[in-house]
């Protein structure tokens, strides 16, 4: 068989991200139902989840298995670091931390948009994949933190005063909303509607992603494979027709889902009271 | 002279068991929806408290124009003078044809919490039966002396008065007047505001135009295990 992928995410970092896509959409949810509930929207969607005070108890616990998650997620990091040649072995090209090309990689990309610059050649990660690990890095430790004050307001009226929980309240809404207009939005359309993905980027499904499109678009990253002489030891066959409609469905469930809370939040906003 | 002081002993301690009994006792200690309705009694039916305690309160049965506030609070002559209505005995005394109103006729903007709208609270199992007391009456189950274990431990069990510190009736964050009365709230919410639409307004436009720009990029095909041709 034709060897025409390469290796882009371990089984752990996927299994990591499937672990995401469906926290994340029970949390949207269990949260938009509880916040939409003056709306037969909103209803129907705690309904779902077995009415407005157990929609509380799924949200509560999904986010404490999500936090958990997170903590794991840590120690992974701290695992994975170089320890070896720290902190420098940090910004390689091979880190999620941001490094000066990335902005200069994204000017250039916006020059491109309007045909005054090539593209740029960008690496294993471009900045909007690190703008989204980040995104979702600060958002797990704000929408975290104020969870916990919400879910367990008298013990956190303990430690500071119960108009704290006012603005928990506030900064909780605030952040989850800006996490589900990006997500359902910016990566919905990133990952699935771009001519370079349509109809779908199968890379943190499948775990590799296609080799003619990763040369095209992350050359750097391939050129610096084929010097080290590492290239050839990432690829990888397709995988079975089996699987691949298996990650098109999960896939496209998780967009229809999104889609579905996303246009339901917008039409109903005029009927809440915040 | 030992008589005088015991005497005056005795004196003190009627005058002070005196004041304590002259204040009214706002009747709202008790939880009752009126003179002869006690909310338990409705509790088994709906799980909700009862919903109607004035008038029917939030459903109501003719047609409104939402946002629109129905008149303005009538003064009787007898209590023109009254200004400040935050330490009475009955805050709404004095206003004429209080009997006929429902609370958020007037209080518009309070009936617009999340214990109200979400959570299908009523003022009264709150704010309690007639009369209901200012907040800073003495003997209000609402003063903050005493609310977290009047008012708020009903629902939520052990409430402190830290707990109670909780805004039930929380300004709009986004209003100017919010940075005076609660600042703390209106630069979260305008620093998260800001967070949210910052990343909007640049990644919204940034993705669309990439969209664009990708209708007209050619698809190299190089074949499968070949490396780029430089």
């Amino acid at each position: 068989m034709n060897r025409n992928r390469i290796r882009r995410f371990t089984p752990l970092q996927r299994l990591s991200h499937i672990f995401l896509i469906i926290t994340f959409l029970v949390q949207s949810a269990t949260g938009l139902g509880r916040m939409y509930m003056e709306t037969a929207w909103g209803q129907r969607l705690c309904w779902f989840f077995g009415g407005y005070e157990a929609s509380r108890e799924v949200h509560i616990w999904v986010g404490i298995i999500m936090l958990c998650g997170f903590v794991l997620h840590v120690l992974y990091l701290l695992a994975k670091v170089e320890w070896k040649g720290f902190p420098q072995s940090l910004f390689g090209p091979d880190s999620m931390l941001p490094r000066p090309a990335d902005l200069k990689e994204f000017f250039q990309h916006v020059a491109w948009f309007f045909g005054a610059r090539k593209p740029p050649e960008f690496d294993r990660w471009g900045y909007w994949e690190k703008f989204d690990y980040w995104a979702v890095f600060w958002g797990m430790v704000i929408i975290g933190v104020t969870g916990l004050l919400l879910a367990w307001p008298i013990a956190a009226s303990r430690i500071m005063p119960g108009w704290g929980l006012n603005v928990a309240l506030w900064v909780h809404r605030i952040e989850a909303l800006l996490a589900m207009g990006h997500v359902f939005l910016i990566h919905f359309f990133i990952a699935h509607l771009r001519r370079h993905n349509f109809p779908m980027d199968r890379a943190m499904f499948e775990g590799s992603a296609d080799l003619d499109a990763a040369r095209h678009e992350r050359p750097a990253w391939i050129r610096r494979l084929r010097d080290s002489g590492r290239l050839e030891g990432m690829l990888v066959t397709d995988s079975m027709i089996g699987q691949r409609v298996l990650f098109y469905l999960f896939g496209y469930a998780a967009v229809a889902a999104g889609l579905f809370l996303l246009i339901g939040a917008l039409i109903n906003v005029p009927h809440i009271s915040w | 002279m030992g008589k005088i002081i015991s005497l005056q002993k005795w004196l003190t301690g009627a005058l002070i068991f005196g004041l304590m009994l002259s204040g009214n006792l706002a009747s709202a200690q008790d939880e009752v929806a009126s003179a002869i309705r006690r909310y338990k009694a409705y509790e088994a039916s709906t799980g909700y408290y009862e919903e109607y305690e004035v008038l029917p309160q939030r459903q109501r049965p003719l047609i409104t124009i939402p946002n629109i506030r129905q008149g303005l609070i009538p003064y009787s002559p007898t209590a023109a003078s009254v200004r400040s209505r935050t330490h009475l005995a009955d805050s709404h005394q004095g206003i004429r044809f209080y009997a006929g109103r429902q609370c958020a006729d007037c209080h518009t903007a309070a009936a617009m919490d999340i214990h109200t709208t979400r959570a299908n609270l009523t003022c009264r199992q709150c704010h309690g039966g007639e009369p209901i007391a200012s907040i800073h009456y003495y003997w209000s189950p609402l003063n903050p002396i005493r609310r977290h274990a009047y008012v708020c431990s009903k629902c939520h069990e052990g409430a402190s008065a830290s707990y109670a510190a909780y805004v039930v009736h929380a300004p709009n964050p986004s209003m100017a007047g919010t940075m005076k009365s609660f600042p703390v709230l209106f630069y979260a919410f305008w620093i998260m505001i800001a967070i949210a639409v910052g990343t909007f307004v640049l990644f919204i436009p940034h993705t669309v135009l990439w969209g664009i720009r990708e209708l007209f990029v050619k698809k190299k095909k190089t074949g499968g295990e070949q490396d780029e041709q430089e």
